[in-house]
């Protein structure tokens, strides 16, 4: 299998720099971290890719079984590390996508030598003691919302779900938008995404780590990022002053800064 | 194939069954159902007239074993007439006109 | 239609013209407050972090806020549903970075009493002149209507999709049912009938069985088995009826034979018991069923000699022993009852004895009932069958079977009955003209 091809990879920056990985959350793709690419690529060389199943990747090889556990995730970051042989490579992940990257550098020890985690959430949900910021009618009401928007999408959709699916021109103008995925298998992501609870993982994490949170995020409030600090050994805490829940969108300038005062510590 | 065909009338001697048609698997039945229908009293005796039977097979032979018994249950008698040449010789086969009383015709001479 | 002199009323006179431009420029200069504020759709604008800026009364109407509780209080997401929070952040807020525009998405709003608004949005970035982003403008529509319409389409697609489930979930149980059914049959079809006939000394044997019913439950029977004495028993017959019914009788009836055989193996004797057995099953409480049959004894002669053979007949149609000189015997029992039907009936018996190159053969009526023509007037008949096996004498048993079997497929539609054929034959000497096979299937 052309692992470059599935997950749509892409290298940009200083061919002989040190690797930063960008891997993107549950909704887009890899274009989520346009803002941010060209001041990282300055001094490293950039890695960026599709989970199978979201952006330009090989829709053909998405399997419910693999891509209902953020363990399906975190191979398909492991098959790229391993296919570009990349060796202590910093992982960026955003939202769901920071605890794809603790069970990826678990999974293979070398791979990963640190991790930032943008507006990372360890359990969406809350839980006794905890306080995640969602209840699970909460996560079901977003499957709706992703639902009503395949049917919204276009008033043309109305034959497509009438029976219909198999019409390209209309897959054409779904295609059209970074962030429009097959339905059945955002419903998947998001289920995975916003219910899964990675909080036991964290405490194994060995690598240095930035934890990214923004002062004003609906998603992964203040206090998450506070516990996720707080449950991984020696990690570093930094507020972005962002709004919303893509800071690599919203505050660029910021977030890259703070990305690159991180990777001249680690040197 | 000509389906079966039973037309029944009254005499003094008893009822008169004309039989036309096929006595198989399909219409034999329907010959068991009108015979045992039939209303018999002791002493008289029932006619079957197999003149226009093209057709009898093992389940026709059934039929007219059930109407001899339905025959003899009310103490009467049973008579077939006018037996064709074709059954008359699967009925000496399978031994039957040793058991069935034959008669050229229906009328009783 | 502002402009005077091009619009629809440039025909009144010049008075009229400026009175009606008047009126229009009053009505726009009133409009552009108005239509903001009373359009048929909502409008805001926020602030690049979300914060309202500006918003119509139309949309505070629909949601029963106040201006003073939401403008520069509240940003745009906290009008949203917490489905609709999650949506907007993992996709809307990104889009509308990314492309700078975004239209008709369905969101879902929460008033202030707590209802649901079902909405499409459509947002716009203005940018400044150094293409840096300002504000976002974003238009609200109602799309209860059209979200209930998308609803009901999505419940008619579910529901016929669990119809089309439940259709193949049966149809795959109709499947299997019919596949153990089939299965049942065939296992039930092993018990009227021997797997494979036993190997005598001295005898060939052949048989063929071919079943009418589609249900592949036949009426036809036949058995050979050995006495225990160097004697054989073997029997065939018909019994009347088709299908599960016939099967019963079937059973019954071979099952009886087997047994009444080893008490007492006498043709006569055997019959006997099969008809007061029959009789007494079916006739004597008004069920009339019945079989014809042949039963028989054969003893092969030591060292491929004669053997001889005794057997009985009920109602069956006779024997037929092709003669190695050619000839063909009819093994008559005439006055042969069928078994069952009296309760007790008269036996015929018959014997002959099967010299070298002598085949006796034994067959159900399927073979002479067979249609050869359109209609049951055209029968093959006996005669027929007469003589299509005299121009087969001299012949073994198997070859008998072979050219009867091509005879019956033939028949084609023709043959609508069960038919069994059994041959038995006493391999003849080679001798001139023809080479007799020896082969012992």
């Amino acid at each position: 299998m052309d692992i470059r091809r599935r997950n749509n990879v892409r290298i940009t920056g200083a061919a002989q720099g040190p690797v930063v990985m960008l891997a993107h959350g549950f909704g887009c793709d890899q274009n989520m971290w346009r803002l941010v690419e060209p001041a990282l690529a300055e001094h490293h060389r950039v890695v960026t890719f599709d989970y199978v199943g979201s952006g330009g990747s090989d829709l053909s090889a998405w399997t419910e079984e693999r891509y209902s556990s953020l363990h399906g995730y975190a191979r398909d970051v492991v098959e790229v590390c391993e296919e570009l042989d990349l060796r202590d490579a910093v992982f960026v992940g955003h939202s769901v996508s920071a605890m794809v990257g603790v069970l990826a550098a678990e999974a293979a020890p070398g791979r990963i030598g640190a991790m930032a985690m943008v507006a990372p959430s360890p359990c969406y949900v809350d839980e006794e003691g905890y306080r995640g910021g969602f209840t699970r009618e909460d996560i079901g009401e977003l499957l709706d919302s992703l639902e009503s928007n395949y049917l919204g999408w276009s008033s043309a959709m109305a034959p497509v779900i009438m029976g219909n699916p198999e019409r390209p021109e209309l897959g054409q103008e779904l295609t059209n938008s970074f962030c429009a995925t097959d339905p059945d298998i955002a419903r998947v992501f998001a289920r995975t995404t916003f219910l899964s609870d990675s909080r036991e993982d964290l405490a194994r994490v060995k690598v240095p780590t930035l934890v990214m949170e923004c002062s004003e995020d609906v998603i992964a409030p203040r206090e998450v990022g506070a516990y996720v600090h707080g449950a991984i050994p020696g990690s570093r805490l930094v507020t972005l002053d962002a709004t919303g829940h893509c800071p690599q969108l919203s505050a660029p300038e910021a977030t890259a800064r703070a990305l690159l005062d991180f990777l001249r510590n680690l040197q | 194939m000509s389906p079966l065909s039973l037309t029944h009338r009254d005499t003094v001697a008893g009822p008169v069954l004309l039989v036309a048609g096929e006595l198989d698997f399909v219409h034999a039945a329907e010959l068991r159902r009108q015979v045992e229908g039939l209303v018999l009293h002791a002493g008289q005796c029932l006619v079957l007239d197999l003149s226009g039977v093209e057709f009898c097979d093992s389940t026709g032979i059934t039929a007219l074993l059930a109407a001899r018994q339905h025959a003899l249950a009310a103490e009467a008698e049973i008579v077939l007439a006018a037996v064709p040449a074709h059954l008359e010789r699967i009925l000496t086969i399978v031994g039957l006109v040793q058991v069935f009383t034959l008669r050229a015709t229906a009328e009783d001479t | 239609m502002s402009r005077t002199g091009e619009g629809p009323d440039s025909s009144r006179g010049n008075g009229g013209r400026a009175h009606t431009h008047a009126a229009f420029s009053a009505l726009l200069e009133d409009s552009a407050e108005e239509l903001y504020e009373s359009a048929p759709c909502g409008y805001l604008s926020t602030l690049m972090d979300g914060t309202i800026a500006k918003i119509n009364t139309t949309l505070l109407n629909w949601l029963g806020l106040d201006r003073e509780d939401v403008v520069g209080r509240r940003r745009f997401v906290d009008l949203l549903t917490v489905g609709g929070k999650l949506y907007h952040e993992t996709h809307f807020a990104p889009l509308l970075r990314m492309q700078g525009e975004l239209r008709g998405i369905a969101l879902e709003m929460r008033t202030a009493q707590g209802a649901r608004l079902a909405v499409l949005v459509s947002s716009a970035v203005k940018y400044g002149s150094e293409g840096d982003p300002l504000l976002i403008r974003t238009t609200v529509f109602d799309a209860s209507d059209r979200r209930a319409y998308e609803e009901e389409l999505l419940r008619r697609r579910q529901e016929a999709e669990h119809a089309r489930a439940e259709a193949e979930a049966a149809r795959r149980q109709a499947e299997a049912d019919r596949q153990r059914l089939a299965d049942a049959l065939a296992v039930l079809q092993r018990s009227l009938l021997p797997e494979t006939l036993p190997r005598l000394p001295g005898i060939e044997t052949a048989v063929y069985y071919h079943t009418a019913s589609p249900d592949r439950l036949g009426g036809d029977f036949y058995d050979l088995f050995p006495l225990g004495d160097g004697r054989w028993a073997f029997f065939l017959g018909d019994v009347c009826g088709k299908g599960p019914e016939a099967a019963s009788l079937t059973s019954l009836t071979r099952h009886t034979l087997r047994t009444a055989a080893h008490h007492d193996p006498t043709p006569v004797t055997a019959l006997t018991t099969l008809n007061t057995v029959l009789h007494e099953r079916y006739s004597a409480s008004g069920d009339p069923r019945y079989c014809t049959v042949v039963y028989g004894i054969l003893e092969p002669g030591r060292d491929g000699g004669p053997a001889t053979v005794q057997l009985a007949s009920g109602g069956h149609p006779p024997a037929l022993v092709l003669r190695a000189d050619g000839g063909v015997d009819l093994l008559s029992t005439p006055g042969g009852l069928l078994v069952g039907v009296l309760p007790s009936a008269p036996v015929v018996t018959a014997g002959t004895t099967l010299a070298p190159g002598d085949t006796l053969l034994l067959y159900t009526d399927g073979l002479t009932e067979a249609r050869t023509g359109p209609t049951r007037a055209s029968l093959y008949g006996e005669d027929a069958l007469y003589g299509f096996v005299a121009a087969q004498a001299p012949t073994t048993a198997q070859e008998l079977v072979t050219a009867l079997t091509a005879l019956l497929k033939g028949f084609g539609e023709g043959l609508d009955d069960d038919t069994a054929l059994l041959a038995l034959g006493v391999p003849g000497i080679p001798a001139h003209p023809l080479p007799v096979s020896d082969d012992p299937r």
